[in-house]
């Protein structure tokens, strides 16, 4: 009977899992914008989990485990290929955007530049709060770091996104002028 | 909060994140109401965050990608690994007796971690050139003013010369023992300068070490931690830090 209990928790865990794999991929894309490298890290981050069900103590705590698995996965693939692959080498967005582009594809291609200039704690932080609702406490927990460090780099990540996104929008188009809020 | 305490942009933020109790999202309203500018900010910040989520809505498809082997090192590779990290601490503390670094920039004297040849001496624009880094730690243990002005030259001359690549530079200010006071609120006389250069540069993060903060706390017998400047990140070691930055190749000055 133990066995079955056994396979039944195992074959739910699994199902968990895969119902985190879209999350996973799109936290890693944020992260190194490289597809592939996304698709190869959350394959990682989930054979870790499995292989490490165990150390799950609280299910409840999923999520912030497996992002937890996922940050870590990201640095060792740093470790692993910093002599092959640097960070600056990485061509992370495609700035030539094809004619044929329209303005919603412009506007993504933007933001996610902006986000790729960002320095990784900054866009670890943003990319967990905005694309995931992690609370602070979950994405001190993820990336190990106080909670104060989580409001600072968030607080500096939103300024330099507002420069690169807001404010240049003005300076390159002087002629517009921006909403004003009306009470 | 009183009604006269202006709301920091941290708290703006946490306003919006949902990260506020009652009472406090209760003050920010109030604040909201009477100031324009303030709910103006509100209004930027749900939007970008609001362009932060449309951005990743859809990200494409995985294609095909060559993983990196990992590297499987030997006992013999462990061992040297091992000697590795023993050498680092002798270089940073050799590091830290040599004379100060008198001119900042490309030129400065620094140090990476090579995986064939361990640590490399090197100046500053021969590494930028050979690997392409241009992710630079300034590491600083004195509470010497003198020092903590050459750090702040030092980030801000690395910053300004590659200011024009794609990318820019990332800079570190790092800071442990003695020189976390540097980047305490109410002791630092650089606070202001601080403040300067993270507005100007959003690439630069200053650091303080959560070990010698705890020193500090208990030399002083304070009851709460160490209050730093605004945006300045803890790091709970800064040597585990810097090993960390080392092995991501990460550059090393130290000042």
């Amino acid at each position: 009977m133990n066995v079955i209990t056994t396979l039944c928790k195992h074959q739910q865990f699994k199902h968990t899992l895969a119902e985190y794999r879209g999350n996973l991929y799109r936290i890693a894309y944020s992260w190194c914008h490289n597809p592939a490298l996304a698709d190869d890290l959350v394959q990682d981050t989930l054979a870790k989990a499995l292989k490490n069900s165990s150390q799950l103590r609280d299910p409840k705590t999923i999520k912030a485990w497996l992002y937890r698995i996922l940050s870590n996965c990201w640095h060792d693939h740093f470790r692993r290929s910093k002599d092959t692959v640097d960070i600056d080498d990485v061509v992370l967005i495609e700035k030539t955007t094809p004619d044929s582009s329209h303005d919603r594809q412009q506007i993504i291609d933007r933001v996610r530049n902006a986000i790729a200039c960002l320095p990784m704690g900054q866009r670890q932080v943003i990319t967990l709060v905005d694309l995931e609702g992690c609370s602070y406490i979950e994405v001190a927990q993820i990336i190990d770091v106080p909670i104060g460090t989580v409001m600072s780099r968030l607080s500096r990540s939103r300024k330099a996104l507002k420069a690169r996104l807001l404010e240049a929008e003005v300076e390159d188009c002087p002629n517009v002028h921006r909403l004003r809020t009306v009470q | 909060m009183s009604d006269n305490t202006p709301i920091s942009e941290e708290r703006l933020n946490a306003f919006i994140d949902g990260e506020l109790d009652a009472t406090e999202k209760n003050e920010v309203f109030e604040a909201l109401g009477k100031d324009t500018t303030l709910s103006q900010q509100v209004c930027e910040l749900r939007q970008l965050s609001e362009l932060v989520r449309h951005a990743y809505d859809k990200p494409p498809e995985s294609e095909k990608y060559c993983k990196p082997e990992p590297r499987r090192m030997s006992m013999w590779g462990r061992a040297a690994s091992a000697m590795l990290l023993v050498g680092l601490g002798a270089m940073l503390g050799w590091q830290g007796h040599q004379p100060p670094v008198q001119q900042a920039g490309p030129g400065t004297h620094a140090v990476y971690w090579d995986k064939d040849h361990a640590f490399q001496n090197t100046d500053l624009s021969k590494i930028t050139s050979q690997q392409g880094t241009k992710r630079v730690i300034v590491h600083l243990n004195t509470s010497s003013i003198d020092k903590f002005e050459q750090a702040l030259d030092t980030a801000e001359q690395l910053l300004e010369t590659y200011a024009d690549s794609e990318l820019g530079a990332e800079v570190e200010v790092v800071t442990n023992a003695s020189a976390v006071k540097m980047l305490r609120a109410g002791y630092s006389p650089y606070a202001a300068r601080v403040r300067a250069l993270q507005e100007r540069y959003l690439n630069l993060t200053f650091l303080a070490c959560k070990d010698a903060m705890d020193h500090v706390r208990e030399l002083e017998n304070l009851e709460a931690d160490v209050t730093l400047l605004p945006d300045v990140d803890v790091t709970q070691s800064a040597l585990e830090h810097i090993l960390n930055r080392l092995s991501e190749g990460w550059v090393y000055i130290n000042v």
